[in-house]
């Protein structure tokens, strides 16, 4: 359960998505035929009504947060994050990002064993050893899976490339 | 094909020895993935799904069967041996699980807990086999009106899976509902919310939404706080199930059973609110009702028969009809459309050997679970010792493949990787995954239906109340909301009396 704060301000958050959908994202993004005979056939039509759903929880949540009772301190949960937190989520975030960009330069199978070495290593590198060894086996063993059993072809990169 | 032609052609197809070796290995996964503090069943599922794409679709779609059934049962063994339960299911099984392994019992609690699984299974499975063709038949004369009444009632779906709050379950859905538009609209064939890339004109890939939706989140939010829990293994204790104790359970297993039966088939309910109703009826009924909470072993016998029989029946209304009976089998419909079959009525139509297959497969899976989870129960000190540091980033990997296998693309990978996202902020503000992933997987079904309906009727409404079926269905959904409400406002009500009560009672100090 949330503080009576933050639910007021996820409240608004929503309205403001419902809003940016329906006013923005949808007349932008959306191509509608100049002419439709049934409105409801419109490629619009369904977008809209989810927007103004949106919009009217988002209402729904801001007025319960104005008008019903806070909880407790005690029962509701904080969303501070502290300064170790921020910085291995911002650390895990930068991995995710480089995974991506990654993966079709340097290969999945380096990329994943980079990943993986970086993540043990993040969440305070206890067993190590195994860890490292887990880092080489396994996005091998997956490799060798997808591309001999499966008949994927897994991305290999420009830099170095498997069997 | 008649029913014997499919039965046989069914059994055919089964016994082969790929087949039980994939459900072996699909329940040995899943009672592996329930048994980790940490996983579930649902993740497992997901995570597994890439891996059935190689396989012909009867052995995959067993591998997955296997791993919902096994997940299943071994949530029930950290509940019972370090009171954290693997799935929300088996909080009941703790109720009088732990407490047992507190008074070196474990193996007393677990022995009961295997076989009341087992039982209840059974009885779902067999409900499924019963229950499923005739529904399918039936719903062969649905067209497009009656699909829209029926998907609208099965949006009822997610007040059960909202958790504390629907209105935040009704805005994940309708977040669900909308990145499901995404892509070619498929009557004006215009762009939906591309933002101008290729690589989202066919819609955002189902699997890489629900990985990114149910693994991710929880890889982040491990990352994020880094500390892996103490848990104080139970030893397993000397005591062993008697059968006198087996047979005064019997009838909490059985009334357990039909408690699994009857709320699985109803889409959305669930595992957790079946188990908490048998645990509660056996309770009520038991001549011992006064050790129930205290270590009774009839306690765990009704958790786990509530609990696994639902695992058969939520598979009624998949394969009849379509619709997603939990987020496990939303799942499962996944793995379907990956091999080009479409569950409804016309896959017992089209493809109904392997619906027989199946049904024959789920049968083997009960007992196939007997045997794998007596060897689980004693490996479990192994299973449970598997350091998070080391599973969490593994579960990463294991996505990136998975996903990227899908299609061959990157870009689904990157789909994988925002949901995560979207996923843990989700989970932070406390909006339940589950309606979201329901949402996309029904939204198409209910756009299309709806759209072609008005087609028929060239715009007319009242195409929706055509018939007793359409009639029927909005009058269930009609119900179903007036009850939402109900309980809405109930809860609410109590919530505002307690808040009242607490603040009474809070002690008044200074503000600091």
């Amino acid at each position: 359960m949330l503080s009576r704060r933050d639910e007021f301000l996820t409240g608004l958050c929503v309205m403001a998505l419902g809003a940016l959908v329906l006013w923005w994202i949808i007349p932008t993004y959306i191509t509608t035929p100049r002419r439709v005979p049934i409105l409801a056939l419109s490629p619009a039509f369904w977008p809209r009504i989810i927007a103004w759903t949106i919009l009217g929880c988002g209402l729904i949540l801001v007025l319960r947060a104005a008008l019903a009772p806070a909880p407790p301190d005690a029962v509701a949960d904080d969303l501070s994050v502290s300064r170790p937190e921020g910085l291995r989520l911002l650390a895990l975030g930068a991995i995710l990002i480089g995974i991506f960009f990654a993966l079709p330069v340097v290969g999945m199978v380096w990329v994943c064993m980079i990943a993986y070495a970086l993540m043990v290593l993040l969440s305070g590198g206890k067993n190590l050893g195994w860890g490292m060894i887990i880092a080489i086996l396994l996005p091998l063993l997956l490799y060798l899976f997808f591309t001999k059993v499966a008949g994927v072809a897994i991305p290999q990169g420009q830099i170095v490339r498997l069997p | 094909m008649t029913f014997l032609e499919a039965l046989s052609a069914g059994f055919i197809m089964v016994a082969q020895w790929e087949s039980i070796f994939f459900l072996a290995i699909g329940v040995t996964i899943g009672v592996v993935a329930g048994a980790i503090p940490g996983m579930s069943a649902t993740m497992a599922v997901a995570l597994t799904l890439p891996f059935t794409f190689a396989l012909q679709p009867i052995f995959g779609i067993l591998l997955l069967l296997g791993v919902y059934k096994g997940g299943i049962f071994g949530g029930s063994i950290p509940a019972i041996l370090i009171k954290t339960p693997g799935t929300p299911a088996s909080s009941a099984t703790a109720l009088d699980g732990y407490p047992m392994a507190e008074q070196g019992r474990a193996g007393e609690a677990l022995s009961m807990s295997l076989y009341a699984s087992c039982i209840a299974d059974l009885i779902s499975n067999l409900a499924l086999i019963v229950f499923a063709a005739w529904l399918a038949s039936f719903a062969l004369n649905f067209g497009p009106p009656e699909m829209f009444t029926l998907i609208v009632f099965s949006l009822t779906i997610i007040a059960g899976v909202s958790g504390d709050s629907l209105v935040k379950g009704i805005v994940a859905a309708s977040l669900g509902l909308l990145l499901a538009t995404v892509g070619l609209d498929l009557i004006a064939g215009s762009e939906r919310l591309t933002f101008g890339s290729v690589d989202m004109r066919g819609g955002l890939n189902f699997i890489a939404v629900l990985i990114g939706l149910f693994a991710l989140p929880e890889i982040i939010a491990y990352m994020r706080k880094s500390a892996s829990a103490d848990h104080r293994v139970r030893g397993m204790g000397y005591s062993k199930l008697k059968m006198v104790d087996f047979r005064r359970s019997l009838k909490s297993i059985f009334r357990g059973s039909a408690i699994g039966v009857f709320l699985g088939a109803i889409p959305g309910i669930g595992a957790a609110p079946s188990a908490f109703l048998s645990y509660s009826e056996a309770r009520r009924a038991s001549p011992n009702r006064d050790n129930f909470g205290k270590g009774e072993v009839e306690g765990v016998a009704a958790a786990e028969a509530g609990n696994n029989g639902v695992a058969g029946a939520t598979l009624i209304p998949l394969l009849s009809l379509g619709i997603p009976g939990d987020v496990i089998t939303a799942i499962i419909i996944g793995a379907f459309m990956v091999h080009n079959l479409t569950p409804g009525p016309l896959l017992f139509v089209n493809n109904a050997d392997l619906v027989y297959a199946l049904f024959i497969g789920l049968i083997a899976s009960s007992f196939l679970l007997l045997i794998i989870g007596s060897v689980a129960i004693r490996a479990f000190r192994y299973i449970a010792d598997v350091p998070s540091n080391l599973l969490f980033p593994g579960v990463l990997v294991l996505c990136i493949y998975g996903v990227y296998a899908v299609n061959n693309s990157i870009f689904d990978v990157a789909v994988m990787l925002v949901m995560g996202v979207v996923g843990y902020i989700m989970l932070i503000l406390r909006f339940p995954a589950a309606p979201f992933l329901i949402g996309f997987i029904l939204g198409p079904m209910l756009e299309n239906n709806f759209r072609q309906a008005l087609l028929m009727s060239r715009g007319d409404l009242s195409i929706f109340a055509r018939g007793p079926i359409t009639i029927l269905f909005l009058c269930m959904t009609v119900i179903s909301v007036v009850l939402i409400i109900r309980s809405t406002v109930k809860a609410a009500r109590l919530k505002r009396e307690l808040g009242a009560y607490g603040e009474k009672s809070a002690p008044q100090g200074p503000k600091t």
